[in-house]
């Protein structure tokens, strides 16, 4: 089979790869042509309708996502290095609550969601919005995933014998292991808050108090190829930072096989 | 150390879930006296009948073509050094970040002049656009398990002579196994819970109460009926569970980090 031989041949890979990337990039340029050709104008428009009140959404989305953000990735990673690495009674049961919260479709969710935020009278407000959000089931299985694979016992054990407790075996052996897994749960935990669209929808009801996807579709229904090029444009700065720790080597797993 | 994270899983999931399913219990229009019957009772719904087809089709054409495409682009992303390839990914994962609405638009835009949408085709649009958007994160997330096995492995096989399919059958795969469960069960779901595809396709009149989700909305927020609507929630749980039990069963899926 020397047509898969591994030194050979990789042209054809690539080839591949870049015929498919040019297929899907498509709807993209067309997007961006769409937007155009008057970006800045277009843009400021945007801005200043409604007579600013496109900024203030874009702030409460700013605040919701970043303090939403911080709360479920250092939540939801260290929930999975602990069910992956530690000893810990109802570990399996955990686990198990944490894939069926995950997998329950948001309609059932919403309106629960809603009495309980009302109860602790944070209804209407972004510290509730946040508070609903910062869970984050997805990224707590991920990074559980990642260190049951990633972080033998053996290395754990060693750091045991060496007197580290469980947050020095945390900083010292987990975090140095799992750039790749801040990397990829802080992207998605990002998309996820900054897109999100439902739990805003039924927990905010002045418009002073809405984020940006509720806001835009408000004033511009499903159209605006403007307002798609400026929901991107944090999610891609947030994908070049984070690919950087996608590099084998740096990251990969402690020990071998 | 668990102690945010668990604090977060009460409140946010296990509480509403509590309280979802004892809404259930309340009278709902397909069952009036209110009995945990609804469960089932919700299903007789003349719209769940074709909801569920349409989750049928998307199960079996697209859950199958998103594993495969996701796995085999990873593996050819890992197989050699591509430059670009940062790129490459992102290019994928594009559908995936934008707002729903505007892959909606987009696809609408492009395709409008040339198709006509009938309530025979409209699954296929639907489906493609939850293609686009799903297989790029899973790239993301499928090659960074790729590029967690450790070099030193993948030298042995090499030595040993695997080419690079050996090498991708043989070692990659069974190594990232997990992951692949995992992507399988969310795909499923979100393939039984498709919402916002079908929910802004409604301009079209063909994607009213399409999926199974959109039925489910219906009962809550247009009946105000949410022992039903959360019934139907529920039911559309049935599969990804089972399939997640599988797993469990099957594999080490739930197995704490282990000695090598």
């Amino acid at each position: 089979m020397t047509f898969f031989d591994a030194k050979k041949n990789g042209w054809i890979i690539k080839v591949t790869l870049w015929m498919m990337t040019f297929v899907v990039m498509l709807p993209f340029l067309w997007l961006i042509k769409q937007a155009g050709p008057n970006y800045i104008g277009n843009a400021r428009t945007l801005f200043h309708a409604q007579d600013g009140l496109v900024l203030v959404w874009l702030k409460n989305s700013a605040i919701f996502t970043i303090s939403s953000l911080l709360i479920s990735v250092l939540s939801s990673i260290i929930g999975g290095f602990v069910l992956a690495v530690l000893y810990i009674p109802f570990r399996k049961t955990l686990l198990v609550i944490t894939l069926i919260t995950m997998l329950i479709p948001i309609t059932a969710m919403a309106m629960p969601l809603y009495v309980l935020i009302d109860k602790v009278h944070l209804h209407d407000s972004i510290l509730g919005l946040i508070l609903a959000s910062s869970y984050y089931p997805f990224g707590a299985f991920l990074s559980y995933l990642y260190f049951s694979s990633a972080l033998p016992a053996d290395l754990v054990g060693m750091g045991r014998m060496d007197g580290l407790g469980d947050w020095a075996i945390f900083w010292h052996l987990g975090v140095p292991l799992s750039k790749s897994l801040w990397a990829i749960v802080s992207f998605f935990s990002f998309i996820n808050l900054w897109n999100s669209y439902q739990l805003p929808k039924v927990l905010l009801d002045s418009p002073t108090h809405s984020t940006l996807p509720i806001g835009l579709e408000l004033l511009f229904g499903n159209g605006g190829a403007v307002v798609g090029v400026l929901m991107l444009m944090p999610a891609l700065a947030l994908y070049l930072v984070s690919q950087r720790a996608i590099e084998r080597g740096i990251f990969s797993g402690a020990v071998t096989g | 150390m668990i102690a945010p994270y668990i604090f977060l899983m009460v409140f946010c999931g296990f509480l509403p879930l509590v309280l979802a399913v004892t809404e259930i219990g309340k009278p709902s229009w397909v069952n009036l006296h209110g009995s945990y019957t609804t469960i089932y009772k919700v299903l007789t719904d003349f719209r769940v009948v074709p909801a569920l087809w349409h989750a049928l089709f998307l199960l079996l054409c697209f859950v199958p073509l998103m594993i495969v495409v996701v796995l085999a682009i990873s593996l050819l992303l890992d197989a050699t050094a591509v430059r670009g390839n940062t790129f490459i990914r992102l290019i994928f994962l594009l559908p995936g970040i934008v707002p729903g609405a505007i892959a909606v638009f987009i696809w609408n835009a492009l395709l409008s002049p040339h198709v006509k949408w009938q309530a025979g085709n409209i699954g296929w649009l639907i489906g493609g656009i939850l293609f686009s958007s799903s297989v790029g994160s899973w790239i993301v997330i499928q090659y960074g398990s790729l590029r967690s096995i450790s070099p030193e492995v993948l030298e042995a096989a090499r030595v040993d002579g695997c080419n690079r399919l050996e090498l991708a059958i043989q070692i990659k795969l069974p190594m990232i196994s997990k992951y692949i469960g995992y992507m399988t069960i969310l795909l499923v779901a979100g393939v039984i819970q498709i919402f916002v595809e079908p929910n802004l396709l409604t301009g079209t009149g063909l994607t009213t109460d399409w999926s199974l989700n959109q039925v489910s909305y219906s009962y809550a927020f247009r009946n105000g009926d949410f022992a039903g609507g959360t019934a139907l929630a529920l039911d559309m749980l049935i599969p990804s569970i089972l399939l997640a039990i599988i797993f469990i069963r099957r594999t080490d899926f739930l197995k704490k980090s282990e000695r090598t």
